[in-house]
């Protein structure tokens, strides 16, 4: 007999589903939607960040920014805006349309909360959106943020003598860049109604730089309306254009959104009428682009890269782009002052037709290569960069880094006080003007001769009571004055006369730019040198005019 | 918020209608909303012509600052006579110089006569800056410029040192101005007869810069005529005040300015005793005015030399008086004479002590009736200072004086 002993039954518990290990190669993403974005942005935040980084670090100039500074306070001071000009003896009862006057309050109110690191981050902050803007362009359009950054930096090196100085050009420049990036969007938008005119609102404001812009949507409805006939070869067509008409509708809105500010029509005309003034042709600025200029060589190497990329690159060309450059680079060529306006677009094009360039090359090799035949669609970034949220933590902590570092968040966060001498240009006369204030009781109390440039620094250090004899605001000046600036400024035969009959006592100016007035000066009799340092001299006349008239 | 791309819809017809009229209606209603100075800069940009608001003129005559002294110890009746009777109008009638009708005009006033036929009347001098035909009959045998320039919206006065031009800068004005000449007289161009002293006023304004070389006579001719009316705008919008041309006035050295700086100040003399009556100056720039003047004064009492003369640097102060000077002695009779003229309508605390006053008429009174009657005659402009500012001392003025004396002694 055999005997079978049987395993008890092994009791098996009921299956329980098991939870699902992670994978650890791939975390998930609980970021919202909204906030996963792709390495593209990331990229662009940086180039766009470190451009702001450094030129947050950029000494204030030494002309204009004190000036607006002067002129913000003072309309914060009255809660008004001045009606003539309220610093200059010698303009006193000229008319005086501020037509910078948001940013002049803007500057000012930054200043007087966070010292001169507000201007520089204003500077910073107006060259970094434009940028911003350039970039947004180029890349919705070649899909790289590369080409972007191509973009921005043959704007940059176009436009930088027009970078260079701290003022409310700036913003405007901002607002323009922005507005081309609008208009040239393939795909309009609808807030494009509402974005355009408040543009132009907050633009008008800001600087009288405005009719620029009305004159790209214009430049651009043209060209559109150009195209279509061109086409077509029926005008009735160029009316029925939806773009045509979309940007004409802009233009007009545009232009009564540039009516909002204190001025309403008057700084239409003013700005005008500006353009007009005599006193401007002495100036820099509005002297023609020339190749004897730094910025006009490297304008014409852009205009040939332009010419070049233009024969070319396999794109159609819009009319419109043809109007901007030519209509923009003939401005330039007038009065060097417009290449702020012509860089970023002729950035833009330059760049486009390169990036269509560059891919039709690379698919005229793909097709000959046999092996690459198949693979012929270029690799595009958003395809290849996914919207992640590590990409948005990686973009904010840019972003950051960016502005912790910069000046104005040094002084913010960590309460960096660096002195007035680490933020502005080597140029700027501050020893000297110190020691004038200093001295007052010792100083005549008559007008100052003044380099022009310097100005602006001298009513702002002395709290608009430093009777100066020029300042920035060049335009303002009777023509008589300003001619008269430029004799003595240039050691004319009649300097001497000039500056007794304006009852000038002292004399501040750049001994380096001036240095054959500054030596007459020394060897007269009358005057004597009271002050110098490497920058600036200061000469006062030892029997003052002032003080023979009232005592 | 995302707004989604732009429809495919057509763009409605009625909508953009609409907005043309919005757009339209906004432009127009901020054109309405200009300010005046836009308003011109706005004209001035459309027509490529400067404009300049009419300024109103609210009197027929203009204002006369009178003298505030009679002093006989200063001149004395028959010395003043004897003065005058030197410096009547008589002047040869072809090429006679506007410069020398105005300054002949200013003393005598428009309603001047004289016994004399050779003399000419207030009224002849008159209507020889004031009549174009006139004028041409002075210059028959040798064509000059005309005198009087027609402008589209006005008449100017030729101001250079051609033959037959005014030497100073709205001269003609002033003089005509303080002759007592009404703001209708009528001011007969080459081709146009319907323009009188108001218009050649409204072109001066027009033409005024407060930085030209000469201002003194605009102060005095616009200080005369504009008040109650204390600013207004010039051509390029410029606010102008008798404030800042006061402010002009005393700007810079005091030895510039016309006949050695002295016109600069009796015009700033004159601005101040406007204020008195018509409160054209703020009270900070009359306090300023006033110290300058005070100034001038002690300038005045260091540089006097002992013979009772100042000399054209006086400006200098005692320094005035050592400094090597080739002062010929017309620039004497400059300084003097009108230093004599400002002190006779300025108040007694601006004034060198009187004996010093009387020493400079003395002086000025021995030189006008020593001097040579062709001296007298080249050089009328400075010795008509004279006269005046001998008459205003006696509280009068040359014609009237002249008027009674002759009525009474007959011609000295």
């Amino acid at each position: 007999m055999a005997a079978t002993i049987e395993d008890p039954p092994v009791f098996e518990p009921p299956a329980v589903p098991r939870p699902e290990l992670p994978d650890a190669s791939s975390l998930q993403d609980r970021m919202p939607h909204w906030l996963r974005w792709p390495r593209s942005v990331a990229g662009a935040t940086f180039v766009i960040g470190v451009i702001f980084l450094l030129t947050s670090h950029r000494p204030l100039w030494h002309t204009d920014v004190w000036g607006h500074l002067s002129y913000g306070r003072w309309i914060v001071e009255h809660g008004a805006l001045p009606q003539t000009e309220p610093f200059m003896p010698l303009a006193e009862g000229v008319r005086f349309v501020d037509t910078a006057w948001l940013s002049q309050v803007l500057g000012y109110l930054g200043y007087r909360a966070f010292g001169p690191s507000a201007l520089q981050f204003l500077y910073a902050a107006g060259v970094a959106l434009a940028a911003g803007c350039l970039m947004w362009a180029v890349r919705r359009r070649t899909g790289s943020v590369i080409w972007g950054t191509v973009a921005v930096l043959a704007f940059l090196v176009v436009d930088w003598q027009q970078l260079v100085v701290a003022r409310p050009q700036i913003g405007a420049l901002a607002c323009f860049t922005a507005l081309f990036a609008i208009v040239v969007a393939k795909r309009p938008s609808r807030a494009d109604w509402f974005v355009v005119p408040a543009l132009f609102a907050v633009w008008a404001n800001l600087h009288g730089s405005f009719p620029v812009g009305l004159g790209l949507l214009a430049a651009c409805c043209a060209g559109r309306a150009f195209d279509v006939f061109r086409r077509t070869r029926r005008p009735g067509a160029m009316l029925h254009d939806r773009k045509a008409r979309r940007l004409f509708v802009l233009l007009e809105l545009a232009a009564v959104a540039a009516l909002v500010n204190p001025y309403g029509l008057g700084l239409y005309v003013e700005v005008f009428a500006f353009s007009n003034s005599p006193n401007l042709a002495s100036l820099l600025d509005w002297e023609p682009l020339t190749l004897r200029m730094h910025q006009g060589r490297i304008a014409a190497a852009m205009a040939l890269a332009l010419v070049f990329l233009y024969r070319m690159t396999p794109r159609r060309i819009a009319a419109a782009e043809v109007l901007l450059l030519v209509g923009l680079g003939a401005a330039a060529l007038w009065a060097s002052r417009f290449l702020a306006w012509w860089a970023p677009v002729a950035a833009y094009y330059a760049t486009i037709h390169a990036a269509a360039c560059w891919r039709h090359a690379r698919s005229v090799a793909a097709a000959r290569d046999a092996d690459l035949s198949n693979d012929d669609e270029l690799p595009d970034e958003a395809a290849s960069s996914p919207r992640t949220g590590k990409w948005a933590v990686v973009t904010l902590g840019l972003a950051w880094i960016c502005f912790g570092y910069s000046s104005f968040g040094l002084t913010v966060l960590h309460g960096d006080t660096l002195p007035l001498a680490m933020r502005v240009g080597a140029r700027t006369p501050l020893a000297a003007v110190d020691y004038l204030l200093a001295n007052r009781d010792d100083i005549p109390a008559g007008m100052v001769f003044n380099t022009y440039e310097w100005g602006d620094y001298l009513l702002w250090a002395g709290n608009g009571e430093i009777p100066v004899f020029v300042a920035s605001h060049a335009h303002l000046l009777p023509t008589e004055i300003w001619q008269q600036y430029l004799a003595v400024s240039n050691r004319g035969a009649a300097w001497e006369e000039i500056l007794a009959r304006h009852g000038v006592d002292s004399v501040l100016i750049d001994r380096h730019r001036q240095a054959a007035l500054a030596a007459s000066l020394e060897e007269h009799e009358d005057w004597r040198l009271s002050y110098s340092d490497g920058v600036a001299s200061l000469f006062v006349r030892r029997e003052p005019i002032k003080t023979i008239l009232i005592e | 918020m995302k707004f989604p791309p732009m429809s495919a819809r057509r763009f409605p017809l009625l909508k953009f209608l609409s907005l043309q009229a919005f757009v339209l209606a906004a432009f127009a209603g901020a054109w309405l909303c200009l300010s005046d100075g836009s308003s011109q800069a706005l004209a001035t940009a459309v027509t490529g012509r400067s404009q300049a608001i009419v300024v109103p003129v609210a009197r027929e005559l203009p204002l006369v600052v009178e003298p505030l002294y009679d002093d006989p110890e200063l001149v004395g009746d028959e010395e003043l006579a004897l003065v005058l009777k030197r410096l009547r109008p008589i002047f040869p009638r072809r090429e006679m110089k506007p410069n020398h009708i105005e300054h002949a005009l200013r003393i005598w006033g428009v309603d001047a006569t004289f016994a004399d036929p050779a003399a000419l009347s207030g009224a002849e001098l008159r209507d020889f800056l004031c009549d174009h035909a006139t004028f041409l009959m002075a210059y028959r045998d040798e064509p000059v410029e005309p005198l009087l320039m027609e402008r589209p919206r006005g008449i100017a006065v030729r101001w250079d040192r051609k033959p037959g031009g005014s030497v100073h800068h709205d001269h003609w004005l002033a003089s005509l101005t303080e002759a007592g000449v009404r703001i209708d007289q009528p001011v007969f161009g080459p081709s146009r007869r319907d323009s009188d002293i108001g218009d050649v006023l409204q072109e001066a304004l027009r033409d005024f810069r407060v930085d030209e070389a000469e201002v003194e006579w605009s102060a005095m001719a616009f200080g005369l005529w504009l008040p109650p009316v204390r600013d207004w705008r010039d051509r390029d919008g410029r606010t102008v005040s008798f404030d800042l041309i006061a402010q002009r006035l005393m700007r810079g050295h005091k030895r510039f300015g016309v006949c050695v700086g002295t016109h600069r100040v009796y015009s700033l003399m004159l601005l101040v005793r406007l204020d008195d009556a018509h409160g054209i100056l703020t009270p900070a720039i009359r306090a300023d005015a006033l110290a300058h003047l005070a100034k001038v004064r002690d300038l005045l009492i260091e540089s006097q030399y002992d013979e009772g003369y100042w000399h054209g640097n006086w400006s200098q102060g005692a320094a005035a008086k050592n400094a090597a000077t080739d002062d010929e002695d017309y620039r004497r009779v400059i300084a003097t004479g009108h230093h004599l003229e400002w002190l006779a309508i300025a108040p007694p605390e601006l004034h060198p002590p009187r004996e010093s006053l009387r020493r400079a008429a003395r002086w000025l009174i021995d030189e006008t009736l020593s001097v040579p009657e062709e001296t007298l005659r080249e050089r009328y402009t400075f010795y008509s200072h004279v006269g005046n500012a001998l008459a205003l001392w006696r509280g009068t003025h040359p014609a009237t004086f002249w008027r009674e004396w002759t009525a009474t002694h007959g011609e000295p």
